[in-house]
């Protein structure tokens, strides 16, 4: 049992906007009241529903490629000591699982959704997910480029490849639907990409982009999945790409979507040299279309690793940075790609994106369509979350910033001439309410009596980047989990999945197909339920929107 | 240099057209390799099997492997970077001089001929196996062919991938390296994660003599380590677990029979692509499992000695 007491309440999604209230613990959830029990005096600090990251890369085969690639990033990051409630572990741009946990916690951040996840490796993200403490997770399945679902659409079978792909989410564990660079992968196993929306993808005739998008919203959809589709658009990164994300979304109306690490697709220009922002035209269309939610997959200037399922992309960053170049293609599934990366704020290209990911933070109006997130680590590891807060909640301090920027990048970016402000309580939605109800996570990202008890308590600071970075109290589930940057009690978090209905005779049909074109039998393929650690299974019902 | 472009083993399956095996034999050392991923499966987009790849073969010695090669090439011990950086030039059409390319035992015209091969293909693959690895030039010539996979890929589809052995040395790797950030070659001396391939690698450790006891899992050095290290290993309380005698049962102060891991024990092993597969044991096993000993040896020092400071003694070091 706790109270918390005389705090600065700031709970979105139960209209709360700093009000001064009790907040009672019980049995790891909110409670009207409570007798007894331990009292923490919140007096003058800030209390939000503890934050919710909707797209991240912590856990997988691709991570832990990483981790291996750059041992100078490891060398270079902050250690964690071995200690009495504490594993020992490495922060960086690729944390280890223990010190994830840790750094998220330590941030007041207590659900995280990794959000790419082959089926053939699911085995591995799953245990690297277990040995990752405090917080809760969940984790997307790539789909986008399976060969088995692309051949069915291709053959016109709607419906079976609807069932195939709730078997591979009930045979994975996964909580939702991830669609990476959608054909773009599969033509990569042949060295090529997939850049026009209406082409077809090499090697189909029928299926193009435009088809395996709106085929898969359609089957998320319809399974009622509560997180909607996915989405990591065609040409990610690529400038000009503003017309292939606009035509990726004009493919998904009708059904829900969530549009990932948006900055990467918001820009103008034909080239490298004439790249601009073009945030504005994405928001506008994006403010007219409530079926759509985003994360911002903003960028900072420092180092960084770019993890993606995006195989071609990565290729092309190869090429242009000359720097280490990791590449594991995933039979008849995904493919991955890892290059480390270094933004810089006398870059114009790099100057441009910084902007990109703040304008569209500003530019979306409604902060419950629009989340904040670095697409940990590709545009910035998530423990500078605070620096962005810092950014939005200051328009001065925004425009101090951009005066640094090259004066060619300035002429191409709007963020200047925003004066938009963040409030405390739209802070709150960004990082915590919106996320939880995009992800349909009915427990998370409030404090109403019922919710999950995943709180954070700041001491209130104009510094937004103090205030968020220490959090003065961390709790999950009703225990306090961090003090003052201090790991106090670690306990597993649970992880969240669904289990969609799906036609049993599909068994017999991928039966034969994956004795044919995988490599491991079909019986070895799905996670045992025994790899998960407090397994939660969500209704399929959709989301209320 | 750096990275490593790669795929697993059902892409190679489905879709190499090119396979080169430099430095290694599976036939006799990864004997399912051709059969089961590499040569003789029909693909998806490999109908014919074996008639649609063409395999390559490089080595110092005409092994077994070469019978089942279209095409050998002996290259003259300890020259393999000499020829890779050759291949790598020609393949961008730089030129190169023949007299240094024929100290390696090849001529131009062959490694030209490689290269318009290695071009030709739809998906060509390379594994390597030790004997480029571990010889003349050691990491240096991982990277350099890790290199020209990746640089193939500005002309055609490339992959290349290490040819591991040593039961699940893939899965030790993977598990270390999510849990301190690193694959091998660790010490947590201080209370964290260093790594150091050279000064905390097993070897170098046993070596120097800078161990004062050794738990030793999964591993026969006894058998593979320089006879300094097996000399340190043999003075220091060394404890192995094992289903069988070995080499470092011998010399150890405590062997722990333990039962066989996916015979008579359950778990998971990485295969060399490093896809997690599970292991179900077939019989019964009056041993305790390896997870098992270690938990209750864990269980035993944390219930007699309190948390100590980062200076304490532990030493974790895994080859």
């Amino acid at each position: 049992m706790l109270r918390i007491r005389g705090g600065k309440v700031y709970d979105p999604a139960n209209n709360i906007d700093g009000v001064v209230r009790d907040i009672c613990i019980d049995g790891g959830r909110i409670v009207e009241t409570v007798e007894g029990g331990r009292t923490i005096d919140a007096t003058g600090m800030v209390i939000m529903p503890g934050g919710v990251d909707i797209h991240t890369h912590v856990a997988g085969a691709a991570l832990n490629f990483a981790r291996a690639m750059t041992p100078e990033n490891q060398r270079q990051a902050t250690p964690f000591l071995r200690g009495p409630e504490q594993r020992a572990g490495i922060g960086g741009p690729t944390p280890t699982t223990f010190a994830t946990g840790y750094l998220y916690a330590g941030m007041g951040y207590t659900t995280v959704i990794e959000a790419a996840v082959p089926v053939l490796s699911a085995k591995h993200t799953h245990e690297e997910l277990r040995d990752t403490p405090i917080v809760d997770k969940g984790c997307c399945l790539l789909m986008a480029n399976n060969e088995v679902v692309l051949d069915l659409l291709e053959a016109g079978e709607f419906e079976r490849a609807k069932d195939v792909v709730a078997w591979l989410i009930c045979a994975a564990k996964s909580y939702g639907v991830k669609a990476v660079n959608p054909g773009g992968v599969t033509a990569w196993k042949w060295g090529g990409n997939a850049s026009q929306m209406s082409e077809p993808v090499l090697g189909y005739s029928k299926v193009t982009p435009n088809v395996i998008v709106s085929a898969l919203a359609q089957i998320v959809d319809s399974l009622g999945l509560p997180h909607p589709l996915h989405l990591h658009c065609n040409n990610l990164g690529v400038p000009g790409n503003v017309t292939t994300t606009l035509e990726t979304m004009k493919a998904l109306e009708g059904n829900r979507a969530h549009m990932a690490h948006l900055q990467f697709h918001a820009y103008g220009g034909s080239d490298w040299h004439e790249m601009r922002s073009e945030a504005a035209t994405i928001a506008e269309y994006f403010n007219a279309h409530p079926n759509l939610t985003a994360d911002a997959g903003a960028v900072l200037f420092g180092n960084s690793v770019t993890i993606t399922a995006d195989g071609p992309w990565q290729h092309l960053l190869y090429q242009l940075t000359g720097r280490k170049w990791g590449n594991l293609d995933v039979e008849n599934e995904t493919g991955c790609g890892i290059v480390p990366y270094t933004y810089k704020g006398s870059n114009v290209v790099n100057a441009v994106q910084w902007a990109v990911g703040l304008e569209l933070l500003l530019l979306i109006d409604d902060p419950w369509r629009i989340f904040l997130t670095t697409d940990h680590p590709n545009g910035a590891c998530f423990w500078r979350y605070p620096e962005i807060i810092h950014l939005l909640m200051n328009a001065d301090f925004r425009r101090e910033r951009a005066k640094a920027l090259p004066a060619k990048a300035q002429s191409r970016i709007v963020l200047p001439d925003l004066n938009r402000e963040y409030t405390l309580s739209e802070i709150a939605i960004i990082t915590s309410a919106g996320p939880a109800r995009a992800l349909g996570l009915s427990q998370k990202g409030h404090l109403g009596v019922g919710a999950d008890a995943d709180i954070a308590i700041y001491n209130e600071n104009p510094d937004g980047v103090l205030m968020f970075r220490y959090p003065r109290y961390v709790i999950k589930e009703g225990e306090i989990a961090v003090e003052e940057g201090q790991i106090r009690s670690v306990s597993a978090g649970r992880e969240f999945i669904v289990q969609p209905g799906y036609d049993p005779t599909v068994e017999d049909f991928l039966r034969p197909l994956f004795q044919q074109h995988y490599t491991m039998s079909f019986d070895n393929y799905p996670v045992e339920m025994h790899r998960l650690e407090r397994a939660e299974v969500r209704d399929c019902q959709g989301a209320a929107t | 240099m750096g990275g490593k472009v790669s795929c697993t083993l059902g892409e190679v399956k489905n879709r190499a057209d090119f396979v080169l095996y430099w430095g290694g034999n599976p036939a006799e050392c990864h004997p399912r390799h051709f059969t089961k991923y590499a040569l003789m499966p029909k693909g998806k987009y490999l109908p014919l099997g074996r008639k649609s790849r063409t395999m390559v073969l490089v080595d110092i010695r005409e092994t077994m492997s070469a019978r089942a090669a279209d095409i050998f090439l002996q290259v003259r011990p300890g020259k393999d970077f000499e020829v890779l950086t050759a291949l790598r030039a020609i393949v961008k059409g730089q030129r190169v001089d023949a007299e240094k390319v024929a100290e390696t035992g090849l001529t131009v015209e062959v490694l030209q001929d490689l290269s318009d091969r290695m071009k030709a293909a739809r998906f060509g693959v390379i594994f390597f196996g030790m004997g480029l690895s571990m010889t003349r030039g050691k990491h240096m010539n991982s990277a350099s062919v890790l290199t020209l996979a990746a640089e193939m890929n500005a002309f055609t589809k490339f992959v290349a991938m290490p040819m591991r052995g040593h039961g699940n040395v893939a899965g030790s790797d993977m598990v270390l390296r999510w849990t301190t950030g690193y694959p091998f070659g660790i010490n947590l001396c201080r209370g964290y994660p260093r790594f150091n391939p050279g000064e905390f690698s097993t070897v170098d450790l046993l070596v120097r003599g800078d161990i004062d006891a050794a738990l030793i899992l999964g591993a026969d050095p006894g058998a593979t380590m320089p006879q300094p290290g097996i000399d340190h290993l043999a003075r220091i309380p060394t404890i192995v677990l094992d289903p069988k005698v070995t080499h470092t049962s011998r010399l150890a102060r405590v062997h722990i029979t333990t039962a066989v891991t996916g015979i008579s024990a359950p778990g998971t092993a990485y295969r060399m692509d490093e896809v997690p597969l599970p292991l179900r044991p077939a019989l019964t096993s009056p041993y305790p499992t390896d997870e098992d000993v270690v938990r209750r040896i864990h269980q035993a020092l944390a219930a007699r000695s309190v948390w100590t400071t980062p200076s304490s003694r532990t030493v974790l070091a895994t080859a």
